[in-house]
């Protein structure tokens, strides 16, 4: 078992998924236990997957496997598989949380109706994740991205009796749809321009200028479109938060760690294309940095506890694409990582807390709960230091990484804004901390039926809050090495030339006072669970405030769109629909077709001598014709 | 003695002259007449050709024994249609039988 | 000479009878019209020198057809009286266009064309022997089929005429 059989962790969890939707109703215990089984043997199979891949050395990198697939005419397609450091990455983050999260639906989704069907489609899920990020072509890559598509569709809509969440499945499919369309368009550009949906060869006919350069400009925005609807970038960020109606292992595996992060991915594995069409790594960054900033604001006014982790996620987001767009793949991989560990930890902290509390989420309902759920609450605290980026907790690495990335922009704006934002992010995170588990409990009925949630779904908290400490430490190369990679993270991962990770004091001693500020501000207005400073703070500037709280009107602005122009366009549609094609076309054509017929009837006189006149017509005309032509 | 073309120009005048008679006139009988008229003008054709351009075949005198024939098998036949249409609606115009119209 | 006055006065015969045939009032004058018409296509197959021709064309045309035609003549005759009804059916005056008009066409075709072979001179003699040789030999099996079909259309006559029970 090697690298080249990476593709079995991919087939594995998608056989279970097999076996799962045909027999799972039947199967004892509805066959949950064979969802571990078959994450495990993928998070086993990586195992020796990394180790192969270690072993063939830097030389072989990266290790390829591809079969023919189709041989049309002068259509040629291969298929297959390539695992190259950023696939590491991606395996490890995926086979680690779907694991944990499987282990924990098993506590948190225990009396749900269709509960089979659940941990199939996580099977499912699992399966094309893997799928999309091992892909060598833009084809494979793109099937897997509509097949995650479509699992985030279908677990979102898990609770399909609750009209909300099928309008929130619907919103999620259709905004990521027109990110997918841009991407399908972007595909079939390359295609055209490079012959090949391979992405390697695209890479090399990008970098020896082959392609035109407005052409490349074009085809990887659009490219860069359907990172931007996967990832949840403004404009596209609407969909993530609705999300949270899905049950919340489904928001710790898909809108937090995976799904979300295959933007991220796609961007960094396409990144050297990406720098040779300039201006559109100015345009990722400006994406990252606004999205950045505006879901730090959202975050803010959010008093679900879902809804806030969701706009952080896109911020977070937002940071990874802001250091793809400064050229560095392994910051944002990092970052990818660290954050997965911990925004999962923190995810299924929030299941925890839901389920200890029969079903609240609205921070107005929660408040000191850290000593009815010590597990939970010392693991959500470890997630939310991470999140705030405090040393020497993972987020503190990573962010600091990728702050240090931004320096390549001059003047140095880049860096202050996302300063901002890191700020904001240690401030509501600490805000939500303190709200749920500190202070005073709001609601006593809720605070008395409160308890601690069972084994099977605190131990994946721990051991995520494990990663969510040390994983940061990867970046130093010393340790880097003595797990086995040449060196850390920024020496494994890299654009052109692996670099050596040298640590700027300067910078870190900035990101730590950053994430000192936001805690402090946060534990200033929060402290004590009374709300008087923070309702001051908002009555403050009410127009402001409400600004934040509905979004920046984001869905009132699509809405109205798709009211106006889509139903209007649509009225034009169908109009020529009706009356076009309908009733001139095909009514049309029948009318006229008897009426000819009724015209045409006349001309059965029944009478013999306009019949014979028809004959000798017919053949003066036939003679006269025969003279004219023959001359 | 006489060319060619003589004949072929009165058979042409005989033959047009029977067309006329087959779409003006009323009388049934009278366009049978009409029909035996531009059958004659084209066996004369034939024989005309035969007579003056083909020396040894004599293709064209053999084929108007034909058209006789044929032409008096077929007014016998036609006339006893016309008598039988007399006898179902007592007249012999051509006009008046327009029972197949729409 | 002589055999060319004569020439023009049958075509001349030949021209009006037709015309006899076609403008006459009644009908019976057509028939007679028609007979004439006939005789005068006989005499050109004696011009011909195929006077077999000629032979058959007086006894068929002239005996069979004719009587044939007068038979039916009396047969259908709605008006004995014989009041004028109208001779023309409507579509005469295009006749009259379509008639011209394919004259014209064939007048100018067969002028206009020059036949091969000999053409300007006088007919070539056609011996009887030839034409029954040829008739009976190479053309022998039209022949019989035109016995059948004789055979035919006098059953299908006799079926077509024959008068039903209680008509």
């Amino acid at each position: 078992m090697g690298a080249e059989q990476a593709w079995l962790l991919a087939a594995v969890p998608a056989g279970m998924f097999v076996v799962l939707a045909l027999f799972g109703r039947l199967l004892p215990r509805k066959g949950d236990f064979l969802g571990v089984l078959a994450i495990g043997t993928a998070f086993v199979l990586f195992f020796f997957v990394l180790h192969d891949f270690l072993h063939v050395g830097e030389s072989n990198w990266p290790v390829v496997r591809d079969i023919k697939w189709s041989d049309i005419g002068s259509f040629h397609l291969r298929m297959g598989i390539v695992v190259d450091q950023i696939t590491i990455v991606m395996f490890a983050v995926i086979t680690t949380v779907a694991l944990m999260v499987n282990v924990f639906s098993i506590g948190y989704m225990k009396g749900e109706p269709r509960y089979w069907w659940f941990f199939a489609v996580l099977q499912l899920f699992a399966a094309s994740m893997l799928m999309l990020v091992m892909a060598d072509n833009l084809l494979l890559l793109y099937i897997s991205w509509e097949l995650v598509g479509v699992c985030s569709f279908l677990l979102i809509g898990f609770y399909w009796e609750k009209r909300s969440a099928t309008e929130a499945a619907k919103k999620a499919f259709i905004t990521t749809r027109v990110g997918d369309v841009g991407l399908l368009i972007g595909i079939i550009l390359l295609y055209k321009a490079t012959g090949t949906f391979n992405i390697r060869e695209i890479i090399d006919h990008a970098k020896s200028g082959d392609i035109g350069s407005t052409y490349l400009f074009v085809s990887m925005c659009f490219v860069f479109l359907g990172a931007m609807g996967k990832s949840a970038q403004v404009p596209f960020h609407v969909w993530l938060p609705d999300a949270m109606e899905g049950p919340t292992p489904v928001s710790a595996l898909i809108h937090a760690a995976t799904m979300v992060v295959a933007g991220v991915y796609l961007t960094a594995r396409m990144l050297p294309v990406f720098e040779v069409a300039h201006g559109t790594t100015l345009i990722i960054t400006i994406v990252g940095l606004v999205t950045a900033l505006l879901t730090g604001f959202m975050a803010l006014a959010q008093t679900d506890i879902k809804k806030v982790l969701a706009y952080s996620t896109v911020g977070q987001l937002g940071f990874m694409f802001v250091a793809l767009g400064c050229g560095r793949p392994d910051a944002a991989m990092f970052h990818l990582m660290t954050h997965a560990f911990f925004k999962a930890l923190l995810f299924l902290g929030s299941g925890s807390v839901i389920l200890g509390t029969h079903h609240n989420q609205e921070m107005g309902k929660l408040g000191g709960l850290w000593k009815k759920m010590p597990v939970t609450g010392t693991t959500f605290l470890v997630g939310s230091l991470a999140l705030a980026g405090v040393v020497p907790l993972a987020g503190f690495w990573s962010k600091d990484e990728i702050l240090a990335a931004t320096q390549t922009w001059s003047g140095g704006w880049v860096t202050i804004l996302l300063g901002f934002a890191a700020i904001m992010t240690a401030f509501y995170s600490t805000r939500l901390f303190i709200r749920t588990f500190l202070g005073k409990p709001l609601d006593q009925q809720v605070y008395d039926h409160t308890h601690e949630s069972p084994a099977v779904m605190t131990l994946p908290l721990v051991f995520l809050a494990i990663l969510a400490a040390v994983a940061g430490l990867v970046v130093f190369n010393g340790v880097g090495r003595a797990l086995g990679f040449p060196g850390g993270i920024t020496e494994f991962v890299f654009l052109e030339e692996p670099e050596r990770y040298h640590i700027v004091w300067s910078l870190a001693g900035g990101s730590v006072v950053l994430a000192v500020v936001g805690i402090f501000f946060g534990a200033w207005m929060y402290w004590g669970g009374s709300l008087v400073r923070s309702t001051r703070a908002a009555e403050f500037q009410p127009r402001l405030y409400e600004m934040i709280q509905r979004k920046f009107y984001f869905d009132e602005l699509y809405q109205g769109m798709i009211d106006r122009v889509v139903l209007g366009f649509s009225f034009v549609v169908s109009w020529f629909d009706r009356y076009v094609v309908n009733d001139t076309g095909v009514d049309g054509s029948a009318q006229m077709t008897g009426y000819s017929g009724f015209l045409l009837k006349h001309l059965q006189t029944g009478k013999v001598p306009n019949y014979a006149m028809g004959i000798a017509l017919g053949v003066v005309a036939l003679a006269a014709a025969g003279l004219v032509v023959r001359g | 003695m006489v060319p060619l073309d003589n004949y072929l120009v009165l058979s042409a005048i005989i033959f047009s002259i029977g067309v006329y008679g087959v779409l003006a006139r009323r009388s049934a009988v009278l366009i049978l007449m009409s029909v035996e008229l531009m059958l004659n003008a084209v066996s004369l054709n034939f024989v005309a050709f035969a007579a003056y351009l083909d020396p040894n075949r004599v293709a064209g005198a053999i084929f108007a024994i034909f058209v006789i024939t044929v032409a008096a098998a077929e007014v016998g036949l036609a006339l006893a249609i016309v008598i039988r249409l007399f006898r179902n609606r007592a007249t012999a115009n051509v006009d008046e039988a327009a029972s197949l119209k729409w | 000479m002589t055999t060319e006055v004569l020439w023009w006065f049958f075509a001349v015969l030949i021209v009006g009878a037709s015309l006899g045939v076609v403008a006459a009032r009644s009908v019976i004058h057509s028939a007679i019209f028609l007979i004439g018409s006939l005789a005068g296509v006989g005499a050109m197959y004696v011009f011909l020198t195929v006077d077999f021709l000629a032979l058959v064309q007086f006894l068929i045309y002239g005996g069979a057809v004719t009587v044939l035609i007068l038979l039916a003549l009396m047969l259908t005759r709605a008006d004995v009286t014989g009041l004028p009804e109208k001779v023309n059916g409507p579509q005469a005056p295009f006749a009259v266009l379509v008639g011209a008009g394919l004259m014209a066409i064939l007048i100018g075709v067969a002028v206009g064309t020059t036949w091969p072979g000999n053409v300007g001179d006088k007919a070539l003699n056609i011996p009887i022997e030839l034409i029954s040789q040829k008739l009976f030999l190479d053309y022998g099996p039209p022949f019989v089929i035109a016995s059948v079909l004789l055979l035919v259309a006098l059953v299908g006559a006799i079926i077509l005429a024959r008068q039903e029970e209680g008509e």
